[in-house]
C-alpha cells in the first residue's frame, strides 16, 4: 500500500517521513525515529505506557495513527532534557525512588509534564487524578505522587 | 500489536467525510478520537478498508447555546465538555464525564465517539486468535452465543457512560448522511439488536447532541472494579427539572433502559423504582463480575443516585 508523507515537529526538531497510513505514533517513534522512550505495554489505550505530548494534550501514542499527527507538534520524554540537564520531573523521580520496574516511568513523566505545563500549582488530589490515567503494576504510586508534588514546587 | 493495512483519509467537511465514504462503498469507517475504533481494528473487530479521519472539521468542535438547547458539536471532547461552565447545569452529565475511562482519555475521546462506542462482551472483545482458538461468538460470525448456550441474540453490553445520562437530560442527536440530515432522540439511536446496536445509517455521522438547556438536578452512579479507569458494570443516571424525573440504567445488555416519573416528588417511591429497574435487569455472564451482583447492583445504584441528586448522602 502507498505510503502517506508526514511532518512533524518532535522535541524542536522538523521530521518528514513516509509512513504506513495505518502505522501507530508509538510505531513511528519506537522503529523510525528509534525514540524508544515511549513503551508498547497493552497496545489497547488501557495503561498509559506509550503516552507522549501532542500540541500540549497527553496522548496515548499507541492509539494514533501517525497521519493523524501531521502538523502537529510533539514531545517524548527524550525531549525533556534541556541543555544537559534533566526536566525537574526525572530529577523528581530520581530522587525520591518513584521507579520500581521502570516501565510506566516515561509515561507517568509525560502525562505528569502535560498536567505541569497546564497547571502550575496542582492539589494532591489532582495529581492523583491524572496520574491515575496510568497504569504502574509495582504499586509504586506514592512515590511518583510525591515525586509530581516535589517537581511542581520546584518548576 | 499491528494494525491491518488500510487508507487514511482526512475530512475537511462533514460533505467531504461523505464522499469520501461513498467512494470507499461501505467499507469505510469514521475516526473521531480512535480510543474505541483503534482498538477495535486491532483486534480484528473492525476491518475498514479505509478510515476517515473527522477531526479537522470545524463545525463538529462546537459548543454553543441556541433557541433554549445547549448543542455539542460531537467531536467535542470528553475533557472540553466537562470543563464547559454550562456543565453545572447537567451534574448528571458532568458525572458520567467524570466517571468515563481516565483524564487523559478523556482528552482524547469525544462525546459522539462515547455515545457511538461499541458494545461489549468478555468473549467479543478479545484479538483474532483469541476468538479463533475459543470458537467465534455469533457476533463474530459464529452460530450461536458464546455466553448464553444455544442462544441466537447477542448479550453484549452498551457501556456508555455520558449516553445514559444525556438521555435523562431529554438529549437529542443530529445525524448527517448521504440521504440527507436528521434529527432524532437520543434515545431512540439504539436498536436492541446485538448485530447493529445504533440506529445510524450507513455513511451517517453523527454531528451534533443537544440538550435542552434548563437547570437540573442529578447524579451518576457506576459501578466498575477499578476506580481509576474501567468500563461500567453497571451505570445509573439520574435527571430532575422540577417534579419528575428520568432514570436510565446503562452497562447492562444492547442499550440503556430508560425510567420516567411524571409529576412526583424524586425521593417518592424509590424502592419501588429501584426494584422495578433490578427485575427488569437481565445481566449475563459477560462481564468480570456475576450477574447477580450487577443485577442488585441496578436497584443499590438508584437509590443511591436519587439519594445524591436530591442532596441527601454523599
Amino acid at each position: 500500500m502507498k505510503t502517506t508523507r508526514v511532518s512533524f515537529e518532535i522535541n524542536n526538531e522538523r521530521v518528514s517521513l513516509d509512513v504506513r497510513p495505518y502505522e501507530t505514533l508509538l510505531e513511528t517513534l519506537r522503529e523510525r525515529l528509534a525514540l524508544t522512550g515511549a513503551k508498547e505495554a497493552c497496545g489497547m489505550g488501557s495503561c498509559g505506557a506509550c503516552t507522549v505530548v501532542i500540541n500540549g494534550v497527553p496522548v496515548r501514542s499507541c492509539l494514533v495513527l501517525t497521519p493523524e499527527a501531521d502538523g502537529a507538534v510533539i514531545t517524548t520524554v527524550e525531549g525533556l532534557r534541556q541543555d544537559g540537564s534533566l526536566h525537574p520531573l526525572q530529577q523528581a523521580f530520581m530522587e525520591k525512588g518513584a521507579v520500581q520496574c521502570g516501565f510506566c516511568t516515561s509515561g507517568m513523566i509525560m502525562t505528569a509534564k502535560a498536567l505541569l505545563d497546564r497547571n502550575k500549582k496542582p492539589t494532591k488530589k489532582e495529581i492523583i487524578n491524572t496520574i491515575s490515567s496510568n497504569i504502574c503494576r509495582c504499586t509504586g504510586y506514592k512515590k511518583i505522587i510525591e515525586a509530581v508534588e516535589d517537581a511542581a514546587k520546584k518548576m | 500489536m499491528i494494525l491491518p493495512k488500510f487508507e487514511y483519509k482526512k475530512a475537511s467537511s462533514i460533505a467531504d467525510a461523505i464522499a469520501l465514504y461513498k467512494g470507499k462503498k461501505g467499507k469505510a469507517v469514521y475516526l473521531a478520537g480512535g480510543t474505541d475504533l483503534i482498538p477495535l481494528i486491532k483486534q480484528r473487530l473492525s476491518m475498514p478498508s479505509a478510515v476517515i479521519d473527522l477531526k479537522g472539521i470545524d463545525e463538529l468542535k462546537s459548543i454553543a447555546r441556541k433557541d433554549g438547547w445547549f448543542e455539542i458539536g460531537a467531536n467535542v471532547t470528553l475533557f472540553d465538555l466537562k470543563n464547559n461552565p454550562a456543565i453545572d447545569n447537567f451534574p448528571a452529565l458532568y458525572e458520567s464525564l467524570e466517571a468515563t475511562a481516565c483524564e487523559t482519555l478523556q482528552m482524547r475521546g469525544t462525546i459522539g465517539g462515547n455515545i457511538l462506542q461499541d458494545t461489549r462482551c468478555l468473549e467479543h472483545n478479545q484479538s483474532l486468535e483469541w476468538r479463533t482458538a475459543r470458537g467465534f461468538c455469533l457476533r463474530s460470525g459464529g452460530k450461536e452465543c458464546n455466553v448464553v448456550k444455544g442462544s441466537k441474540i447477542c448479550f453484549a453490553n452498551y457501556c456508555s457512560d455520558n449516553a445514559p445520562a444525556l438521555v435523562t437530560l431529554g438529549a437529542e442527536a443530529k445525524l448527517a448522511g448521504p440521504k440527507g440530515e436528521r434529527v432524532i432522540k437520543l434515545a431512540a439511536l439504539f436498536t436492541g439488536d446485538g448485530l447493529k446496536p445504533f440506529a445510524v445509517d450507513a455513511g451517517e455521522i453523527l454531528t451534533q447532541i443537544r440538550i435542552p438547556a434548563k437547570k437540573t438536578k442529578g447524579a451518576y452512579e457506576k459501578l466498575r472494579v477499578r476506580e481509576s479507569m474501567d468500563y461500567p458494570l453497571v451505570g445509573v443516571a439520574v435527571s430532575s427539572l422540577g417534579a419528575g424525573a428520568k432514570i436510565c440504567v446503562g452497562g447492562v445488555g444492547l442499550q440503556p433502559r430508560i425510567y420516567e416519573r411524571k409529576n412526583t416528588d424524586l425521593d417518592a417511591g424509590i424502592k419501588e423504582i429501584a426494584d422495578k429497574a433490578s427485575t427488569d435487569a437481565k445481566p449475563v455472564a459477560n462481564a468480570v463480575v456475576s450477574p447477580a451482583y450487577r443485577k442488585k447492583m441496578v436497584g443499590v445504584l438508584i437509590k443511591r443516585a436519587i439519594k445524591r441528586a436530591i442532596g441527601e448522602g454523599k
